[in-house]
């Protein structure tokens, strides 16, 4: 049981607090889901629960947290690992060891367990978790979703009887995701481990949480049954800018129209069922069929025969052509590997053709510079940190022009008008790293953008993005879009895609498998359809085109 | 810069335990330090060969053998050009040098520093051998077993995990910078220095976010409770163990007699003679590479003892 009273939370150095006046419990047993906007206390309050806070962070506390019997600011981090697990959002940085078997034993031994004890315990975790063939694999050698699983089996070992998971699925693609979060929820069903999980993907958690709490400014500002927030106080729910799946949003709009729908679902197989019931008695509208844009904008970007081989030796991409056009939302998608990133690191001769050539703009790639092509093409990396190194956001955003050798005058007026384009002129003397999430993402953009591309490469900008900074940055993006320019969003975020995306290109194993409009690329398959157009495929006989997408599109026809 | 770190290739010589590669190690490094003679150094450096060649690391062996080249290369030219010692004057420098006078390149200096770089050679060949056939966590355990304090030998172990990871951050920064148009080669040296400043930058501030994660994730596994550490893990000392540990330390202790009986020295200077060796020598240098290679077949052997 977690016991949380009265806990207020100041990090040294700081006069806001962290966390105020929290009061929590959490019963044996529950799967809590916590969410919130980045900075609002989430992972405040978890490392409050296993006395990292305030052992290892230091700062001011008040107040009381008790966690299976123990006081956590009594007890030391080395008492509480035994009685709470703890995993981390990058898989990277909480694995110590070479090899599986010797991450799983490292808490153990620190513990000071018996070799034959630890042996057991080993079995144990690695047979939960599903990945006993990986124990001799060195750890450099497995994908995220497989390092996020040994994590995890590394605090299982310790028997601990309440399991946090911080954000663990952020750094993943979808399929590595939905596999370590199947594993929590199995968890939490089959060994009754408590479960606080801090997630941003809630649709594919949503239907086995028990509760879910809102974490903002520091205080809990909603918590309550799933189904009761969904259903009753969703307006709460969204005036706090939590992003909840489509398939809610869709029924929550419909249930505002039509009475007979009184509940929310959470799974496409019931909201299958209670749309059937809706449908059945209305007469079938006429064939809705989706407006489809067109743009025929120039080419900025032409890509003829293109093959690129790796030094290794590994083919990357196969004979890929395509033509990018002005004003084009355009998203490339795929699985893992599949040449996504690869494809896009031509556009600005990060990578140079092994056969073909690349046109961005009438230029060939091969006879220009990097720095040349900055000025034509901006490229935004998937973490914002990586941009950022300098000492104030100013600097940061003028460094750009500086290596691209503009005038003083210049630089001075582009300066000045891009911070005032991405509202951070209040922080141009701010250090760049300890911005806000939303914030290092627009100094990010800003100091791309500064240079004044015509086309603008996303390399996976969504992954681990909450809802509302998700929403401000395709906004943005569509502006930049209206204004003739051309986007080149590499994604594995469906829903995102579906929503804001106009054309999509898919590849796999180094070849265009689909070049399309989104309604004729993502309507129709299996998982690989946004929600919305899962919920919908079965009910073309009464008339519902089976090429919606969106939660609008959807609304445009059912009322 | 992948190459430089330990592949499991599954040959004998990685099977085996990491002790008698440790005294291997240490017998060369005697061997190394007492040795003179051009012709001993030469046999210790070829006597490294068959465990590298058993041990199929050859071409990341060869990657070190090239960092080592170029340092025998500098070794030699310094050599020549510093000492003018020795009678048989090659070439005679015009000018003059602070401190040293008018250059002069001697026969004797030359092979002097061909006799340095052997010397290193051979030691590096070693090392590179230890490091591309032992697991770093196994090397951990014998460090351990040593009686070295685990902190130390866990930040360095920690070291060895996050390098593939810092290589990754370096592409990707790289990437990031370029992409923004820095021009990484050109303009005068400052320039150049001044522009990889900017990557650096970021990933020194990119490794000390994640040294906070790790050292978070590594506390909240229970790490410095205080209590007695144990380890899942051992090095099982088999019998055949403890004899190719015995035989892996023999070349030190045949390098110890020598060097106190004068046995291996050469006179480079002021004139170089014909290498004579008296039929003692001549059986101290057979037995020398006799003992360096009879690792090998202890290792074949260790195989065969421990799957009975």
């Amino acid at each position: 049981m977690i016991k949380i009273a009265d806990l207020t939370f100041y990090y040294s150095d700081t006069t806001q607090p962290a966390l105020k006046d929290v009061n929590l419990r959490v019963r044996d047993g529950e799967f809590v889901l916590l969410t919130g906007p980045s900075g609002g206390g989430k992972s405040s309050l978890c490392r409050c629960l296993n006395g990292l806070i305030p052992h290892f962070y230091g700062g001011k506390i008040s107040g009381r947290v008790s966690v299976a019997g123990l006081d956590t600011l009594k007890s030391s981090t080395g008492e509480l690992a035994e009685k709470v697990g703890f995993v981390f959002q990058d898989p990277e940085n909480q694995l110590v060891s070479m090899d599986v078997e010797r991450e799983v034993a490292f808490g153990l031994e620190n513990l000071g367990f018996t070799r034959h004890l630890i042996a057991k315990r080993l079995e144990e975790s690695l047979d939960t978790l599903g990945i006993a063939g990986l124990r001799h694999r060195p750890l450099s050698e497995l994908s995220g979703g497989e390092k996020q699983k040994v994590a995890i089996a590394s605090v299982l070992a310790l028997h601990p009887s309440v399991l946090i998971l911080d954000e663990p699925t952020s750094e993943l693609d979808p399929k590595g995701a939905e596999e370590v979060l199947s594993i929590v929820t199995q968890l939490n069903h089959e060994l009754g481990l408590t479960v606080l999980l801090v997630e941003h993907r809630l649709d594919r958690v949503l239907q086995y949480a028990d509760r879910l709490i809102v974490i903002d400014k520091g205080a809990i500002s909603l918590d309550g049954g799933v189904n009761d927030i969904l259903t009753n106080r969703y307006r709460e729910l969204s005036d706090l800018g939590i992003g909840v799946p489509p398939l809610i949003r869709l029924f929550q709009e419909l249930k505002k129209r039509d009475a007979t729908i009184d509940r929310v679902p959470l799974t496409v197989k019931d909201g299958r069922a209670l749309l059937k019931k809706t449908l059945k008695d209305r007469s079938p509208p006429a064939d809705s069929a989706v407006a489809q844009q067109k743009t025929d904008g120039k080419a900025l970007i032409e890509v003829k025969n293109l093959w690129y081989a790796y030094p290794n030796g590994l083919t990357a991409l196969k004979n890929v052509n395509l033509e990018l056009r002005a004003g084009e939302f355009v998203a490339v998608m795929g699985r893992n590997a599949s040449g996504k990133t690869t494809l896009v690191k031509h556009f600005n001769r990060l990578l140079v053709p092994t056969k073909g050539r690349i046109m961005v703009d009438g230029t060939d790639t091969r006879e220009a510079t990097i720095a040349q092509l900055a000025r034509k093409v901006g490229f935004v990396f998937q973490n914002p940190n990586d941009h950022l190194f300098a000492d104030t956001v100013y600097d940061e955003i003028t460094f750009t022009l500086k290596a691209l050798g503009f005038s003083n005058d210049e630089i001075e007026r582009r300066t000045g008008q891009v911070l005032e384009e991405f509202h951070l002129t209040g922080l141009k003397e701010h250090y760049p790293r300890s911005l806000s999430g939303g914030e290092k993402q627009r100094v990010a953009l800003a100091s791309v953008l500064v240079a004044g591309p015509r086309i603008l490469i996303l390399d996976e900008p969504t992954r681990g993005m909450e809802y509302h900074l998700k929403s401000e940055l395709m906004r943005f993006l569509k502006d930049y879009c209206a204004q003739g320019n051309t986007v080149v969003l590499v994604s594995h975020d469906v829903e995102i895609v579906a929503e804001h995306a106009e054309r999509v290109i898919l590849l796999s194993e180094g070849r265009v498998v689909v070049d399309g409009e989104k309604h004729d690329v993502l309507s129709q398959a299996l998982l690989f359809s946004p929600q919305i157009n899962r919920l919908l495929q079965p009910f073309a006989r009464y008339g519902v085109s089976s090429k919606i997408l969106t939660v609008s599109e959807a609304l445009d026809v059912l009322s | 810069m992948r190459s430089f770190r330990y592949q499991d290739r599954n040959t004998p010589v990685h099977r085996l335990n990491p002790f008698p590669k440790l005294g291997w190690i240490i017998s060369i490094l005697i061997l190394a330090l007492v040795l003179d003679s051009p012709l001993f150094l030469l046999l210790l450096f070829l006597a490294t060969l068959p465990l590298v060649r058993a041990s199929r690391v050859g071409a990341e062996w060869r990657a070190f053998m090239k960092l080592a080249l170029y340092l025998s290369g500098a070794i030699i030219l310094i050599n020549a050009l510093v000492s003018s010692h020795g009678t048989h004057v090659l070439v005679e420098l015009p000018g003059h040098l602070p401190l040293l006078g008018a250059p002069v390149i001697t026969l004797e200096a030359i092979l002097y520093g061909v006799a340095m770089s052997l010397r290193l050679l051979a030691i590096i060949s070693a090392f590179a051998l230890l490091t591309l056939t032992v697991n770093p966590d196994d090397m951990m355990l014998a460090m351990i077993k040593m009686k070295l304090p685990y902190k130390s030998v866990l930040v360095t172990s920690l070291s060895t995990r996050f390098m593939p990871t810092l290589l990754d951050d370096v592409d990707r920064i790289t990437d990031v910078q370029r992409a923004r148009g820095l021009e990484m080669d050109k303009g005068k040296l400052r320039q150049r220095i001044k522009s990889r400043a900017s990557i650096v930058t970021a990933l020194l501030t990119n490794s000390l976010d994640r040294a906070v994660q790790v050292a978070e994730a590594m506390e909240s596994r229970a790490f410095g409770t205080g209590r007695k550490r144990t380890f899942y893990r051992d090095i099982s000392f088999s019998p055949s163990d403890t004899a190719a540990l015995a035989v892996s330390l023999l070349p030190g202790a045949l390098g110890i007699f020598m060097g106190t009986h004068g046995y291996g020295q050469y006179q480079y200077y002021p004139s170089l003679s014909w290498i004579n060796l008296t039929p003692g020598e001549w059986w101290l240098l057979g037995l020398m590479v006799l003992l360096l290679v009879a690792l090998l077949p202890l290792a074949h052997l260790k195989q065969r003892v421990d799957l009975d």
